[in-house]
Parts: structure tokens; sequence; C-alpha cells
């Protein structure tokens, strides 16, 4: 079989060759799984939907972050080509001056606001008719260095409580604050410039819920829904902008 | 005493589990972290050893700024 460009694929046609499914659906945002494991037939088609400077990209990459980049561009395109009605050959990304990439049409850009996030089997893709939003997902495995890491990225009093847990506990409560907290980062669009180890996650969150808002200090009047979409397997969480009141 | 290239590896060994790389091996000038896979939690604390080794401020930000060991080791250096 051969698969389809993205923008000339029959939404309604069985298609072996589409590997990312939708997620989840919050508010305007549609969330869509992406399977990264390793597939040649299918680093092969992904391959040759991207364009010469994604191409470039993925020759500097190592083997592994060279297969999640590319299933996961080319499901990008795909995504993105459906909700925008146009060509692959007419889809572009640039980055803005923090790095996060946003979407060309015929060299402009378009009315999209996009995320995309891998680690190790899974790519998340969060996907929505404007705002800003940033997600981020991690593969939850054994880290030889946790406990430099907790120092590194978390606020002192996240640092305390996540002292008084151990083993796949305390792992799995490191990831879903650490993707609360890049969801953030990243949904705010600055890089790393604003050092993660001084933002707190909500309360909530840090207890369990699955939702809490955040202010980021130095940016009071805005809020953002963050969300806790850990699945089997991987913590990730979704930042989105909330419509000023 | 030890080079900022020996201090880079050294951190970079201790630290970082990166794909097909074995310790100890020279780390090229013009290797890229960035290219290599690590994790972005990974980048981050990496960044931060690299503040408190060299007792610079250095963000993530600064550090995904050089492409290569070779830049990080002249910025370092400078």
């Amino acid at each position: 079989m051969t698969a389809q460009a993205p923008g000339n694929m029959d939404p309604g046609a069985p298609d072996a060759h589409r590997w990312w499914s939708p997620f989840l659906v919050s508010g305007e945002v549609a969330v869509t799984h992406v399977d990264l494991a390793p597939h040649p037939t299918r680093e092969v088609v992904a391959q040759s939907w991207l364009d010469e400077v994604e191409l470039a990209r993925w020759g500097n990459y190592a083997s592994e972050p060279r297969r999640r980049f590319v299933l996961c561009r080319a499901a990008l395109r795909s995504l993105l080509c459906e909700e925008l009605g146009c060509p692959n050959a007419q889809l572009g990304f640039q980055e803005s001056e923090y790095g996060k990439p946003f979407a060309l049409v015929a060299g402009q850009p378009a009315p999209i606001s996009f995320n995309v996030s891998h680690s190790g089997s899974h790519g998340l893709i969060a996907c929505a008719p404007h705002g800003r939003l940033g997600i981020d997902v991690e593969e939850i495995a054994p880290r030889p260095h946790l406990a430099s890491l907790i120092e590194a990225v978390m606020a002192p009093g996240e640092q305390a409580e996540l002292g008084l847990l151990s083993g796949d506990a305390q792992l799995c409560q490191f990831f879903r604050l650490w993707t609360c907290k890049e969801a953030l980062i990243k949904a705010l669009g600055t890089g790393f410039s604003t050092d993660i180890s001084k933002l707190y996650v909500p309360a909530g969150l840090r207890l369990g819920e699955r939702t809490g808002v955040f202010r980021f200090e130095h940016l009071p009047a805005v809020s953002w829904l963050l969300e806790d979409i850990s699945g089997e397997g991987f913590a990730a969480a979704l930042a989105r902008e909330l419509p000023e009141r | 005493m030890a080079t900022t290239e020996e201090r880079i590896r050294k951190l970079v060994d201790d630290n970082l589990e990166i794909e097909g790389r074995e310790a100890g091996t020279p780390l090229h000038t013009d290797y890229s972290l960035r290219d290599s896979g690590i994790s972005s939690v990974d980048f981050v604390a990496f960044a931060k050893l690299v503040a408190d080794e060299f007792g610079v401020s250095f963000s993530p930000d600064d550090c995904a700024n050089y492409n290569t060991v070779g830049e990080l080791v002249s910025r370092l250096d400078s």
C-alpha cells in the first residue's frame, strides 16, 4: 500500500500508515497521540513528506531522536494540512525568537496554534484554532541521577514534598511536575529563559488533582489552565491560556 | 589542571546517557548536545551543572544557543 502525502489523504480511508490517533479534547484544544515505536516503513513514508529544511535537521540527529522527529513531524504535517485545508507542499514552519515553531501556508503565518512533544515511543501534538498552548510528555523510565534532577529543576517546597516519596511514586511524581512546568514554559513561548526551578506547580495538581490554574509571577494578569493528561507509561501535561475575563 | 573540554566531558559522562556514546571517549568539538536526543529535563539539569561547575550564570537557553561542544567550550573559556 502506498501512503498518500498529507493534504491528499481521504480521511475515511483505512490507512495502515497512519501512526497517530486522537488522544483527548480539552476545550478547543485537540490532542493527538503519535506512535513513535521503531517502524522502518512508516519512517520512510514520513521522511518523504518533509521539506528540505526538515530533512537537513533530520540528518543531524542521532538515530533515536531522528526517528521521533520524522514520525512526529510527518504526523503534524498531516494534521495541519487537514485543519488548514492546504497541500503538504505549501506548508512550512518557522521558529519564533525563542525557538517556538509556527506554521506557514504559502509563506504566510497560518491561523492555527500547535505544540509538539515527544519522549520514548510517545509523541503528543496539541492543536487549536488560536491561543497560546504548550504540551509536554515524558516516558516514565528510571533515572540514575534523579536526586540531582530534582534539585536542579524543582522549587524548594516541591523538593521537600518529593523527598517524602520514594521509588516509583517519587519517579512518577517527578515526571508529573516536570511535564507541568515544561508545558507552561512552552505555552509562554519564551523558552527556558524562565528559571523553571522557581515555578511552583499549583498545589492541587501536586496533591493529585488533574487540573489547576497557574499564573507566572511576572505576568499576573494572564491565567493558564494546566491539565495532567498522563497516560499508561508516560507523564504528560497540557497548558493553555485562559481567555481574559 | 583539567581543561574546559575535560570538565565538560566529565559532566556529560557523569550525568547524561547519550545514545552511542561511551563514557571517557573524547567529545568532538562539533558534537551537538541538542541533536543527541537528550531529554529536555536532562538539558535543563545539565545547564545548571555547567553553571555550578564554572561559576557562571548560564541558563538552559544559553546552553541551547551553543550548537556544538566546541562553541560551548569557547564561551566558557572566553
